[in-house]
């Protein structure tokens, strides 16, 4: 009995929370004709032919660049991110440099408003001519992913037994050797975690791609707000709709295939920063 | 023990953060220095690079600007409903799904599937969502009860966005919540019950004191972030109507990039600044100090 009324609190729950998403993927698939008539959650005819329009490249709307530019800019704010954060996890966890002082700092990053830094790096790519390019983005993109990507590689570093650098010490290896060799293999599966989650987030960001970019460089969520600036007609809704559900996708796919992974690093940064 | 000496170990530590404190300075340090100078100078998109360095001026039109002040109060608002709003609920799914997602995590990948879509995405799926005759929601209220409301109109545009935002985040809640349920050791649940516990007793005496710090943290963070949300409210009113749904976040960036009001917007920005720096470190010193009373 109670279990019955488990399983109708988590349906509705799960419709609540993912009601958008439901919404969305099933006027994705609605013709014009029944966008008109039919406003309602269920498809009477579906159709592909607004995902066929998405991908038709016209010289205002390209779904294509947004995608490409998405994903280099969330693999290089990812990656960079991951490779800056790796020795400096090393040194804090083993070699307590930075423990009381660095660590903190950048972990508290993840509570403060970036948008305090976004004027001054607006001036900054101006000057450096990164306005609209994707190594621009990228690179603040790095800066949002640190938090997360330290505290889970600290953690991952500091469960390591510390008699295997002691080992490798005696056997003549510096600290860096032992960090390519012996740590960074070993924390393979948090620097995984760290990369897909830091995907994720890089993937979803909004403001600094909003601010930072203009044509060239515009990833798909500043993108997909494109298809809805009214041209002429109004929104063509059942198209937007086919863009969000392409642009939302693979963080989704993600999340769906490591949520075990991802569940953990999420509440990384909350149970132990 | 060791035989050889190697170079000194710390500095070799050392070596190994330089790339990021290099990076950090670059990219954090320097804008915070740029905020800094360019707060107390008097600047225009035409003398970007020769800032003049006036006094307190931008502060002082800040501090007068209503504009400011209902952006704080609507970040503030927003943040503490949200933030409650989603522990509550999030923590009321963990304990009460619990038996069933114990023996089924998939159903968890359903759960936390809000929180891998870009607010944006989510904020621009509610316009279609709540669109008066393209939206499903105006759409069956019609149907059901003969009547809708404006749900992005004055008076309710307010508590449209906590909805959306409650209805997004409250599986980051959910989620801490669960795992901290579940980290609970079943020797204190069994004896309890070997005592004849009742199952709220149980609940209310044990677990949930137990699981006091993961609710303030989440509350913390859930604050943080309602506090300085942009995303989804940007996309979904701008700021309007009339300004009433402008966070500080939006203040900023529309005082910045609309009315080319530098200053002003550096100036806000620097308050926001140390605004969290004063919370921030204030939570680190009563962390600190809980930290030190139960080891």
């Amino acid at each position: 009995m109670i279990n019955m009324l488990r399983w109708i609190v988590f349906a509705l729950a799960a419709i609540a929370m993912n009601f958008p998403i439901l919404v969305t993927l099933s006027t994705s698939f609605k013709s014009a004709r029944e966008l008109t008539t039919n406003p309602g959650l269920w498809v009477q005819a579906p159709t592909l032919e607004n995902y066929a329009a998405v991908f038709t490249v016209s010289d205002r709307l390209n779904i294509f660049l947004y995608l490409v530019n998405s994903f280099a800019v969330a693999a290089l704010g990812t990656l960079l991110a991951v490779a800056l954060a790796l020795p400096a996890a090393y040194a804090i966890a083993r070699g307590k440099v930075g423990e009381r002082t660095l660590l903190p700092l950048i972990v508290n990053l993840r509570a403060v408003p970036l948008v305090i830094f976004a004027i001054p790096l607006y001036m900054m790519f101006q000057w450096l001519s990164l306005l609209d390019t994707r190594l621009g983005l990228g690179l603040i993109l790095a800066i949002v992913n640190l938090p997360l990507a330290l505290v889970i590689l600290v953690n991952a570093i500091r469960d390591l037994p510390s008699e295997l650098d002691e080992a490798a010490l005696m056997d003549g290896a510096t600290r860096t050797q032992i960090l390519a060799r012996v740590i960074a293999p070993l924390c393979r599966p948090a620097i995984v975690t760290g990369v897909i989650f830091g995907f994720i987030t890089a993937w979803n960001e909004f403001l600094f791609g909003l601010m930072l970019t203009t044509s060239k460089a515009v990833p798909i969520t500043v993108g997909a707000s494109f298809f809805f600036a009214a041209s002429g007609g109004g929104v063509q809704w059942g198209v937007a709709s086919a863009v969000m559900i392409v642009g939302a996708l693979p963080p989704m796919l993600l999340g769906l295939l490591m949520y075990r992974q991802i569940s953990g690093s999420m509440t990384a940064g909350a149970v132990k920063g | 023990m060791t035989t050889k000496t190697h170079r000194s170990p710390v500095s070799e530590f050392r070596l190994l953060t330089i790339p990021l404190v290099v990076f950090l300075l670059v990219f954090l340090g320097f804008p915070a220095i740029v905020n800094l100078v360019y707060s107390v100078s008097e600047v225009s998109f035409e003398t970007l690079r020769r800032p003049e360095i006036t006094g307190f001026g931008n502060f002082a039109a800040v501090w007068s600007d209503a504009a400011f002040w209902r952006a704080s109060w609507f970040s503030f608002r927003f943040g503490l409903l949200t933030a409650v709003l989603e522990c509550a609920l999030g923590l009321f799914l963990a304990i009460f799904l619990a038996p069933l997602l114990e023996r089924r995590s998939w159903l968890m990948a359903i759960l936390m599937l809000p929180l891998m879509v870009a607010p944006a995405l989510v904020g621009l799926m509610y316009r279609l969502v709540l669109h008066e005759f393209a939206g499903p929601v105006p759409y069956y209220l019609w149907a059901w009860f003969g009547a809708s409301l404006s749900f992005l109109g004055p008076g309710s545009a307010f508590w449209t966005l906590i909805v959306v935002e409650t209805l997004q985040w409250t599986p980051f809640a959910f989620l801490l919540f669960y795992m901290a349920y579940q980290a609970i050791p079943r020797e204190i649940i069994e004896a309890s019950s070997m005592d004849g516990a009742r199952y709220h007793h149980r609940l209310w005496y044990i677990e949930l004191p137990l699981m006091t710090p993961t609710i303030v943290v989440a509350l913390l963070i859930r604050f943080i972030d309602g506090f300085r949300v942009f995303d989804n409210v940007y996309v979904l009113t701008g700021s309007g109507p009339g300004g009433s749904t402008a966070s500080l976040s939006i203040y900023i960036y529309e005082a910045f990039f609309k009315q080319g009001a530098i200053g002003k917007a550096v100036a806000a920005s620097v308050i926001l600044f140390a605004a969290s720096f004063a919370v921030l470190y204030g939570l680190n010193a009563i962390a600190a100090r809980r930290k030190g009373a139960t080891r």
